[in-house]
């Protein structure tokens, strides 16, 4: 029982506390690609523990008692005589752990077909307005707006408009495509899905909600990074500023312009890696936040399963 | 080159954009066939499929459909871009940033930053 409830406090308070924790510091800014795991990292800590704390509730303090043993003997009897033995506890645990489960498949498959049908959509129109052009090796639109953006899903397909080519030199041009293609070969869109699909299914989680909003901007520093082995920093920048001011501003989006600025100052100053030690501090927490909530459900258990067996050994 | 139905597609709307005035199967037919080899019945597969896909509109004069663009090639182009930024950047659709509509005093402060960085350091 006191398993279920540090578990459970630890959901509750995790849910809260972190996304609050989390975006403190520069440190994601540094490291954009270890921050984006460490956000999932957080969301599936969460929801693993939420999910931990009900089985444990659920499941009788005998079965606990008698350790994974007795578990696995139950879940074998369960299996191949279903009807004869059905512990009310288990019976809730599957349910909840079923329930969350498909919560999150029923969520997935909305948010990833419409994904899809949308991409489809969006990749025959371009077959009819857009031209593609083998030496940028992506399809220009005839329009005035400057943008570049690109469409996952298959090989993928950067878009640029006549606008963007209009504006930008060469150069620019060239870095701009090389964070579009920093996302499609990053499979970006998937950590976008990630986050929509989470917020989708548990809305109202604080946790969830910023994980969406953080991964959506961490995945541009990401994509600038890559960019930036290949191509000179301050072209990055001059292009984003270029992008940024350079449009119509009739369109009303979600993000404000906190992100560009962020990204132009981080193109403009040299990198800034994280050293050593809080590389590892990070990687360790994003294991611990991986690890903590089975390792606390399978205590008691393990403790019980050694002490079954040692009691067995013991020569009576 | 040409592949697919899809490829026809795009070639036979850039020739209904380009006409500006209502054209009939056979009208298009006689302009692609002084490039290609094509069949009537592929031409009228094509511009079937474009006019269930709303992007023909065509009314029937004697025995023969008269198809006509519903709307300028720069007009889709508007209304593509507009339904893409509309959804608010990123999405798991589309990955459009890049975008993020920026203040007058946001813009300025983006200027000035890359105004402040010192030319010499300008790799180019």
């Amino acid at each position: 029982m006191i398993v279920a409830v540090v578990l459970g406090l630890y959901a509750l308070s995790g849910a809260v506390a972190l996304p609050r924790l989390l975006v403190r510091g520069d440190w994601a800014e540094r490291a954009p690609r270890l921050a984006i795991a460490m956000w999932h990292a957080a969301c599936a800590s969460v929801l693993t523990s939420a999910v931990l704390a009900v089985l444990a509730a659920a499941i009788p303090a005998s079965v606990v008692g008698h350790g994974i043993a007795d578990l696995l003997e139950a879940c074998a009897a369960l299996l191949s005589d279903g009807a004869a033995v059905t512990p009310t506890g288990l019976v809730i645990a599957a349910a909840s752990g079923g329930l969350v489960g498909g919560r999150l498949a029923y969520c997935a498959a909305v948010v990833l077909l419409k994904a899809k049908r949308e991409r489809r959509e969006h990749a025959e129109m371009l077959c009819l307005l857009g031209k593609h052009d083998s030496a940028l090796g992506a399809v220009v639109l005839d329009h005035i707006e400057p943008i570049a953006y690109c469409l996952p899903g298959g090989k993928g397909k950067m878009v640029i408009t006549t606008g963007a080519l209009r504006s930008l030199p060469p150069e620019e041009v060239a870095a701009v495509l090389a964070h579009e293609q920093a996302h499609l070969q990053g499979r970006h869109h998937l950590v976008v899905a990630a986050g929509e699909i989470l917020s989708r299914a548990f809305p109202y989680v604080p946790l969830f909600r910023r994980a969406r909003s953080e991964t959506a901007r961490l995945i541009e520093l990401q994509a600038d990074d890559v960019a930036a082995r290949r191509h000179a920093r301050i072209h990055i920048a001059s292009a984003l500023v270029r992008l940024a001011t350079g449009r119509v501003p009739a369109f009303s989006m979600g993000m404000g312009g906190e992100n560009a600025l962020t990204r132009v100052r981080r193109m403009l100053g040299p990198e800034t890696p994280l050293n050593r030690h809080e590389r590892l501090a990070t990687v360790a927490a994003v294991g611990l936040l991986l690890a903590g909530p089975a390792a606390v459900a399978l205590t008691p258990g393990v403790s019980a399963f050694l002490a079954h067996h040692c009691h067995e050994l013991l020569p009576r | 080159m040409v592949r697919g139905l899809g490829d026809l597609e795009s070639v036979v709307m850039d020739r209904m954009w380009s006409y500006r005035r209502p054209a009939s199967v056979r009208d298009v037919l006689e302009d692609l066939r002084q490039e290609r080899q094509i069949a009537y019945t592929t031409v009228m597969t094509v511009m079937d499929n474009l006019h269930k896909k709303g992007l023909l509109r065509r009314k029937q004069i004697s025995r023969a459909y008269v198809y006509e663009a519903i709307a300028s090639k720069e007009a889709y182009t508007a209304e593509l871009m507009r339904t893409t930024l509309a959804n608010g950047g990123n999405q798991a659709a589309t990955l459009v940033h890049f975008l993020e509509r920026l203040s007058p005093e946001e813009a300025e402060a983006l200027e000035a930053a890359l105004q402040v960085y010192p030319p010499r350091g300008r790799r180019s």
